[in-house]
C-alpha cells in the first residue's frame, strides 16, 4: 500500500483523472442545472435529484463494459479518435446548432434532456476516465469516486472556474490529446508493431519516464483542430446575438 | 451624437469606466448615444442539447454583471442602450465596435478574469489590437 502511494505514477495518474474529470463531469454538471433552471424550485430539486443518480449509475455500468472492452485490439484505437474528437469539442464554443428539445418548463421534458445529456456526457468521460487510468483498476474507482460529488456540488463552482479561468478547459483538452495518443499506443495490435517499425516514436526523459512523439502530437492536433474549428466558427458567425435585444425594444415603446 | 461603447463586466475596473464616462460626459461637444456590452463567456462545445437554457443562463448572469453600472447611469438620467452577447471578450467587443459604428471605447484595464488575463494577455490588450477607434483605458 504504502509502495503504492509512494509510487509517483500513481499521482500523476491521480492527477490526470481529476483534471480530467472536471472538465467531462463538470459539463455534464452544467446541462443538469441548466435543464433544471426552468422548472419551479420544488421540481428544480427533483430533477437535478434525478438527473446525478441517473448520471451516477449509468457512469458506474458504462465504465465496467469500457473497462473490458478496451482490453479487445483494435478498440483503444477507436477509443482514442473518439476521445480526440471530445478534446476538440471542448475547444469549440457551444453554438446554436440543432436544439431538439425545448424548455418548456416541464419536468418530464427537463428529466429527459439531463437523462441524453447523461448518456451522452457519461460516455465521453468514462473514456476519458479508463484512458487516463491506463487499466489500474485503483485509479478507475477513485475516478469514478471523484466524478460523483463534481456532478452533484459541481455545477456552481464548474460555471464559476469555466467563465474566471478559461485555461482550465483548454489544459483538460490537451491532457485529453495527451491520453488519447497514450491510449492509441498501447493497443494490443500497434503496441507492437510501433516498437519495432518506428523505435524513434519512443523519448525517455529524465524524471518525466518514458513518452511517445504521438502523445505530444495527440496535444498538438487537438489544440491546432479546437482554434482553428473555433475561429472559422467565429468568422462564419458574423451575426451577434444580443441577447438583451428584444427587453430594450419593448421597454423603449 | 457620439457613440461610445463601455465594455462592463460587474468588477471594479469596469464600474470605473463607466464613472468616469458619467463625470466627463459634460465635456463632450456632441451629446452622447452610451452603450454598455456585456460579453458572456461561452460554454464548452461538450456541453450539449441545452442552448436555449443557456442562452437564458448567459442572459441572467448579463443581466446581473449590468446592474451596478446600469444602476450608476439611471441615478444620472443619462440614457443607454445594454447588451449582452456570448463570444470571445476581445473578439465580440471588437466586433460590436464594427457593427454598431461605435467612434469610442471606455473600458477597465484588467477585468474580472484577472489570472487568465496574466496568461493570455488582458482584454484591453486586444480590443486594442483589433478597433480603429480610440479607446480610454480607466485603471
Amino acid at each position: 500500500m504504502i509502495e503504492y502511494l509512494a509510487n509517483p505514477v500513481f499521482w500523476v495518474g491521480l492527477g490526470q483523472i481529476i483534471i480530467v474529470n472536471i472538465v467531462l463531469s463538470g459539463d455534464n454538471a452544467v446541462v443538469i442545472a441548466l435543464a433544471a433552471r426552468s422548472l419551479p424550485p420544488q421540481q428544480q430539486k427533483q430533477a437535478i435529484i434525478w438527473g446525478s443518480v441517473a448520471a451516477i449509475i449509468m457512469r458506474v455500468i458504462l465504465t465496467i463494459v469500457a473497462v473490458e472492452m478496451l482490453k479487445l485490439p483494435y478498440l483503444k484505437l477507436i477509443g482514442a479518435c473518439l476521445l480526440l474528437y471530445i478534446a476538440i469539442q471542448l475547444l469549440v464554443p457551444e453554438n446554436d446548432g440543432e436544439d431538439g428539445i425545448k424548455s418548456s418548463g416541464n419536468l418530464m421534458t427537463a428529466i429527459r434532456t439531463i437523462l441524453i445529456a447523461d448518456l451522452v456526457m457519461s460516455l465521453d468521460n468514462v473514456i476519458g476516465v479508463a484512458a487516463a487510468a491506463k487499466g489500474d483498476n485503483v485509479l478507475l474507482m477513485l475516478g469514478l469516486g471523484v466524478s460523483i460529488p463534481l456532478i452533484i456540488f459541481g455545477s456552481t463552482v464548474i460555471l464559476k472556474l469555466m467563465d474566471r479561468y478559461p485555461v482550465i478547459i483548454t489544459g483538460g483538452a490537451a491532457l485529453l490529446g495527451w491520453v488519447a495518443g497514450e491510449m492509441l499506443i498501447t493497443d494490443p495490435v500497434l503496441v507492437d508493431w510501433i516498437a519495432s517499425s518506428m523505435p524513434w516514436m519512443h523519448i525517455h526523459l529524465p524524471l518525466v519516464g518514458d513518452i511517445s512523439w504521438i502523445q505530444i502530437l495527440g496535444v498538438v492536433l487537438v489544440i491546432g483542430a479546437g482554434r482553428y474549428i473555433a475561429s472559422r466558427d467565429a468568422e462564419v458567425e458574423v451575426k451577434m446575438v444580443d441577447l438583451a435585444e428584444a427587453e430594450q425594444q419593448s421597454k423603449s415603446n | 451624437m457620439l457613440k461610445v461603447l463601455i465594455p462592463v463586466d460587474g468588477s471594479g475596473n469596469s464600474l470605473r469606466a463607466v464613472r468616469l464616462l458619467i463625470e466627463k460626459a459634460a465635456l463632450y461637444k456632441e451629446p452622447l448615444e452610451i452603450h454598455v456590452l456585456n460579453v458572456q463567456h461561452p460554454f464548452p462545445g461538450t456541453v450539449r442539447g441545452v442552448h436555449q437554457q443557456s442562452e437564458q443562463y448567459h442572459h441572467d448572469e448579463g443581466i446581473k454583471a449590468l446592474a451596478e453600472a446600469r444602476q450608476l447611469l439611471d441615478a444620472q438620467a443619462l440614457k443607454y442602450a445594454y447588451h449582452i452577447v456570448v463570444g470571445e471578450a476581445g473578439e465580440t467587443i471588437a466586433h460590436f465596435v464594427k457593427d454598431k459604428q461605435i467612434q469610442q471605447v471606455v473600458m477597465g484595464t484588467r477585468g474580472a478574469g484577472a489570472v487568465a488575463n496574466m496568461l493570455i494577455g488582458s482584454v484591453a490588450t486586444k480590443v486594442l489590437h483589433l478597433v480603429d477607434v480610440p479607446v480610454l483605458l480607466v485603471k
